[in-house]
């Protein structure tokens, strides 16, 4: 039995804080993928946030057949979409926080690296089908089988989606060299 | 000509959007477990309890959320009374009055994120009908130096009442609408729609 299933059979025998250790296992790898993918720390928060939550309730439909990476891999790609796809919404409603958190500085300092600001960016004009399936191929290095299980997709559309994000930003190159 | 896919630049972007990155994670985690604590403890079920308990897709209004909450706190009681004692199978507090999520009632998978201002505070909690206003359920988390405390948690879909809880003294939230709760002082509301977020 791996790591995780045995986690998985204590959480269900009773024992919550086992859920940590999967929490601690997985918790920078899906930080890593949520942020490069939604471009901001607190959206990125809400997404592990519900991730791991989402999997707790569902932990007794978690099949062990499954890879518990992969499984929780899917919840983590699903929570990203909706947080995309609900973001103009929330703006709207940020709007008053926001107005009350003047004072605070901006917390875009926990960059860490001179360059994480700029590929960030540079990610972000992506359209996010295109960076979606950019991340999950270069930076998770997922094969295009593990995609299609995870995403739904299928491998050929996959495919053709990784070729264009590097197609885009070759394309992005050019004009700078070009300049 | 070099295959987009090799490109050097191409290479360079996912050679750095690989470098991992830094979120707090100790703060985040115990959230996310401070969030896992509050739910039921996840049970494997029998095929036939599958099919009892299955998700359905269906709203509730709030006030309809309300009477089953009661006929349920009813049927707690009841079966209270005829257990032999009276704690819970998993040794966890009793549930309170109206918490849909102890109540096993449907909730929205809205996960709200609760954010206040105090920077001289030295203990915040969310306090609100969601958790019977007990300053003990939703403790939240210093986020930052600059004084911004945060919880995050799921709520059912409807009208909530919440304040927070700075040192022992209750304060209304002042970016969000506020109603009296009859006792002189204000508290603030925050309504759920399916989908909404705060």
């Amino acid at each position: 039995m791996s790591d995780d299933a045995a986690d998985v059979q204590r959480v269900l025998a009773g024992d919550v804080d086992a859920y940590a250790a999967l929490v601690d296992r997985y918790y920078d790898r899906c930080a890593r993928f949520a942020i490069r993918m939604l471009g901001n720390r607190d959206d990125a928060e809400d997404a592990l946030q519900a991730t791991f939550l989402r999997a707790y309730k569902a932990l007794n439909r978690y099949q062990e057949r499954d890879r518990f990476s992969a499984w929780l891999y899917r919840i983590l790609v699903n929570q990203c979409r909706s947080i995309a796809a609900r973001r103009a919404h929330r703006d709207k409603v940020f709007v008053r926080e926001e107005a009350l958190l003047l004072n605070a500085p901006d917390r875009a300092v926990v960059w860490t690296g001179e360059d994480e600001e700029f590929v960030q960016r540079v990610l972000s004009e992506l359209d996010p089908l295109l960076r979606e399936a950019f991340l999950l191929k270069y930076i998770e290095e997922l094969s295009y089988e593990e995609m299609s299980a995870l995403t739904g997709v299928g491998v050929s559309a996959l495919k053709m989606r990784v070729k264009r994000a590097c197609d885009r930003l070759r394309e992005r190159w050019e004009r700078i060299k070009n300049d | 000509m070099i295959d987009s896919e090799r490109h050097p630049y191409v290479e360079y972007i996912a050679r750095e959007a690989r470098r991992p990155v830094v979120i707090d994670p100790a703060a985040a985690r115990e959230r996310i477990m401070a969030a896992v604590r509050a739910e039921p403890l996840p049970r494997r079920r029998s095929v036939f309890w599958e099919h009892i308990v299955a998700p359905r897709s269906f709203t509730l209004s709030p006030v309809a959320s309300s009477l089953i909450a009661a006929g349920l706190i009813g049927i707690g009681v009841l079966a209270g009374a005829l257990a032999s004692n009276g704690s819970n199978r998993d040794g966890r507090p009793p549930a309170g009055q109206g918490d849909p999520v102890a109540l096993g009632l449907p909730v929205s998978d809205t996960v709200v994120r609760f954010v206040f201002v105090a920077p001289n505070a030295g203990k915040v909690s969310l306090v609100g009908d969601f958790n019977d206003w007990d300053e003990t359920r939703a403790p939240m988390i210093r986020a930052d130096k600059d004084g911004r405390w945060s919880v995050t948690l799921p709520l059912s879909i409807g009208r909530h009442q919440y304040a927070y809880v700075v040192d022992g003294t209750w304060h209304a939230d002042p970016s969000a609408p506020m109603t009296g709760d009859g006792f002189g002082h204000m508290n603030s509301v925050k309504v759920v729609n399916k989908g909404s977020t705060l």
